[in-house]
């Protein structure tokens, strides 16, 4: 889609609207072993995952859910045996179909809407598509198939990528005891991307993968491994969104990506869930030699966010930057940050962070930065900056450092201020309307991270944005 | 929950200790209320992150570390004109309303075990009572502790437009084997337009453990400034408080720590604007030697009413060593939109250039570090107003550059 289209668009129909339920399996709700083996057996999925599965699940069982952290969102409202885990939607072809005109015609309408099928065209090197718990779309440019590079449904690299699966799956990178969620997911993860970027190989333009839920009371918990062999580079997109309905939605994702020697990877996420849906997530990278890990989220939908991108800088010379932006309005509790271990000399990390607070609405940025002894000549940089528009809202920043190396440089600052009335009224005085004033500088403030997006994804932020300011300013 | 104390501890005990003070009936029923509330409570929160303990106090044999009833100390006073320097005998005797009233008014006593124990055992200490309109700079208070234990407890009042600059020193005294526990409680009662400032210079042993909470409220137009130097004890657990309740109110909160060997020192400071233009500074500089290690949070909270907030932290560590370790967490809690805040932290070592810049001029190595060790302390020095304390500061920390 080309960027003057979707100005054109108008942004909140687009996510909004809601489709008939139509599946062709669908769980009971709630979570019991049962449920597990009758997922895993429709996925006709081997033995080893089946054992993962259950192993996660009766770690979810044991680990307490998370209550004491100070400012945390409120997570008493889910119930687990209310959410449905797992629709496979009524389509014939397991793993997605490669063209767009071969999937049903609602299904399709929904992509459309969301102009996905436009933007592959136009700047994408693959597209992956999840309508619920599984994928229904994904294709890849040829030439990236030439070189051996991968871009295929989770559940069909598990049949397809065994050994490769076995090894990296839930082991060394978000083993499922990291937290409760992360346990949740591994006992009933549907569907998401596994990519697989061969040596020497650079993917020119991003690959992107589209979740969208468009059931009430469903859950979506999609599994996103990244694989980037050594002096390779891929940039993944993430998009989520979906309708809102009165019951609560649950989405709680799993990320691994594992950088190798010298390898690039970014990974952006641009996340406008409804605001019924809990969104708490476990993204995490390793990072080898030389290797470079860019975590580029925008939070701006649902109801409660957790989400802590983690790096663990492994290889001497390591990288990593987080870019980070939380928008939260009415009734929105955003808490996210980043967290790096600096584990290896030489490695470093950037942080920043901003947030926006209006209507309400709480923003915390949550981090933790530690260096381990024996990692000398690392430095990292904390920046969080938040802008409040309204005495009804929250921010806070709660950073954690922890250092045992001191041939390091570590800085860490954080600011918290209203929106100026003075930069709002030099702007009136050139004409601008206190609407378009307040958002102009809002668009300013976040600039340093639409700017790190492909054109399309910066103007998507940017109409969300828009979105959330219109019409709500004194 | 650790309950080694209050296993051996009797009621009886903290009787005998009210008693041999002669303290009224309130006081003694006071101690009495914190003496029940121990099993009940909590050890001082300690930040915890995935696979580690900022601090541990958990593992601390305080029964070998307390023993009630002995509290040899050395207590010198120094008063100034128009301002009650008192021990608590004397005091309860002068001013028993009002210490009845203002005690515990501004400190939980059972905000946690340490300082419920604090409660209950307290034997040593002083009131300083400022009346209304009392200028006062030189009031120092040292204490001297020679016993195994020692529990002592500071309560300052200070009437409306009341002013007081106090300096505590804390040391030890005799030599004796093994470790030992000092309990140290700073509770600032103060009025209207009254200014308070508190230093502290802690130079306790070596083999002590230390558990200090300091916390006042600032009234209307009132300032109340903390100044904190910490160079002693074995381990350290600090918290220095204000609450910001009146309008205009302000508070600074100046540390500098220098810990070697192994020491650890956890130093808290926390501010709550709770009136409105507020304003809060918080500093602190430490330096960490051998395997020292130390833990530092900083909580700047904004209320929702509190309009035209200004609020501002920085907290900056010198790693001399390889093998130590600093923690950090400055945290910001903003309820109200009307507010500048801002904090700030760094770690890093002494600055290779600067350090090449002195030794190109023919200083030795060892003293070009200690020149920037000394640099590095000045602009947390510079904020202390008292000459004596500022000086005192400067020079445990030279004497700790050269052994």
């Amino acid at each position: 889609m080309s960027s003057e289209d979707l100005q054109e668009t108008d942004t909140e129909a687009r996510f909004e609207f809601k489709k008939e339920e139509k599946s062709a399996f669908k769980s009971d709700k709630g979570l019991t072993e049962e449920t597990i083996r009758v997922i895993s057996e429709d996925k006709d999925e081997p033995e080893w995952m089946l054992e993962r599965r259950l192993r996660a699940l009766n770690l979810f069982k044991e680990m307490p859910m998370p209550t004491d952290w100070p400012g945390q969102p409120d997570l008493s409202e889910i119930e687990i045996d209310e959410i449905v885990p797992y629709i496979r939607p009524d389509i014939e072809t397991r793993g997605g179909v490669d063209d767009w005109e071969d999937l049903p015609e609602e299904i399709q309408d929904t992509f459309d809407k969301l102009g996905i099928p436009e933007a592959e065209k136009n700047a994408l090197s693959g597209v992956g598509a999840q309508y619920e718990s599984e994928i229904v779309y994904q294709n890849m440019k040829e030439q990236w198939e030439d070189k051996g590079v991968i871009f295929m449904d989770m559940d069909r690299a598990v049949q397809e990528h065994p050994e490769i699966v076995r090894e990296h799956f839930m082991t060394s990178c978000v083993p499922p005891s990291d937290n409760k969620f992360a346990a949740l997911h591994g006992a009933i993860w549907s569907g998401g991307s596994f990519v697989y970027v061969p040596e020497d190989t650079t993917v020119e333009m991003p690959v992107q993968a589209y979740f969208r839920m468009n059931s009430e009371g469903m859950g979506q918990f999609e599994h996103t491994l990244i694989i980037a062999e050594e002096n390779s580079e891929v940039h993944y997109i993430e998009g989520c969104s979906a309708p809102k309905y009165s019951a609560f939605n649950l989405h709680s994702g799993g990320v691994e990506v594992f950088v190798g020697d010298n390898a690039h990877v970014q990974y952006s996420t641009v996340q406008n869930w409804s605001r019924n849906t809990y969104n708490l997530n476990t993204k995490r990278a390793i990072v080898e030699s030389d290797g470079t890990m860019e975590w580029v989220s925008g939070s701006m939908g649902s109801k409660a966010t957790m989400l802590y991108p983690s790096t663990i800088l492994k290889g001497p010379g390591a990288t990593d930057n987080h870019i980070t932006i939380a928008f939260a309005g009415e009734g929105q509790n955003i808490d996210t940050g980043a967290k790096v271990y600096h584990n290896a000399p030489n490695t470093q990390s950037t942080i920043e962070s901003k947030s926006v607070a209006k209507d309400g609405g709480r923003t915390n940025y949550r981090g933790l930065v530690h260096i381990a002894d024996g990692a000398e000549n690392s430095s990292t940089a904390v920046e969080c900056d938040a802008l409040m528009f309204d005495n009804e809202s929250t921010s806070d920043t709660m950073p954690y450092m922890e250092i045992q190396e001191s041939n390091v440089h570590v800085a860490h600052e954080a600011t918290v201020g209203k929106i100026g009335d003075e930069d709002v009224f030099y702007l009136q005085s050139r004409g601008l309307d206190d609407d378009d004033a307040k958002q102009m500088i809002v668009n300013g403030f976040i600039e340093p991270i639409t700017e790190e997006l492909p054109i399309e994804y910066a103007v998507e932020l940017n109409r969300l944005v828009e979105l959330e300011m219109e019409g709500s300013l004194g | 929950m650790s309950t080694q104390v209050h296993a051996n501890l009797t009621e009886e005990q903290v009787t005998e200790i009210s008693e041999s003070l002669g303290e009224p009936e309130w006081l003694l029923e006071t101690r009495l209320e914190a003496f029940e509330a121990l099993e009940g409570l909590e050890m001082p929160d300690v930040i915890r992150t995935p696979g580690r303990d900022w601090t541990n106090l958990d593992s601390l044999d305080y029964e070998t570390l307390v023993d009630p009833l002995d509290w040899a100390q050395e207590k010198d006073r120094v008063d100034a004109d128009g301002v009650d320097v008192l021990s608590w005998e004397e005091a309860l005797d002068e001013h028993g309303d009002l210490i009845e009233q203002r005690f515990g008014s501004v400190i939980d006593t059972e905000r946690n075990y340490l300082t419920a124990l604090s409660t209950a055992l307290f034997s040593a200490g002083t009131v300083v009572y400022v009346p209304e309109g009392v200028t006062a700079e030189d009031v120092t208070i040292r204490t001297e502790m020679n016993s195994r234990s020692l529990f002592n407890y500071t309560l300052v009042i200070a009437e409306d437009s009341a002013s007081v600059a106090i300096l505590e020193r804390q040391s030890t005294g005799e030599e004796m084997d093994g470790q030992r526990y000092y309990s140290g409680v700073v509770e600032a009662v103060t009025g209207e337009n009254a200014h308070v400032q508190f230093g502290t210079l802690q130079n306790l042993s070596e083999e002590t453990y230390n558990y200090q909470v300091k916390r006042g409220h600032a009234d209307t137009y009132g300032s109340l400034n903390w100044i904190e130097g910490n160079i002693g004890t074995r381990m350290t657990k600090s918290s220095v408080e204000t609450r910001l309740i009146g309008d205009s109110s302000e508070s600074k909160i100046v540390g500098a720590f220098f810990g070697h060997e192994d020491q650890h020192l956890d130093l808290a400071s926390r501010v709550w604007h709770e009136g409105e233009h507020t304003t809060a500074d918080l500093v602190t500089r430490g330096v960490l030697d051998d395997v020292a290690r130390s833990v530092y949070e900083g909580v700047q909270d904004v209320g929702e009413d509190a309009w035209d907030t200004n609020s501002y932290q920085r907290e900056n560590t010198l790693m001399l060593s390889d093998e130590s370790e600093a923690d950090a967490s400055p945290k910001l809690i903003i309820n109200n939109h009307d507010t500048e805040a801002s904090h700030s932290a760094t770690v890093g070592q002494v600055d290779q250039e600067d350090l090449l810049y002195l030794t190109s001029r023919s200083i030795a190595e060892e003293d070009a570090i200690n020149m920037l060790v000394e640099g590095f302390f000045v602009p947390v020095l510079d904020e202390v107003e008292v000459d004596e304390l500022r000086e005192d500061t400067q020079e445990l920390i030279a004497d700790r550059l050269r052994t």
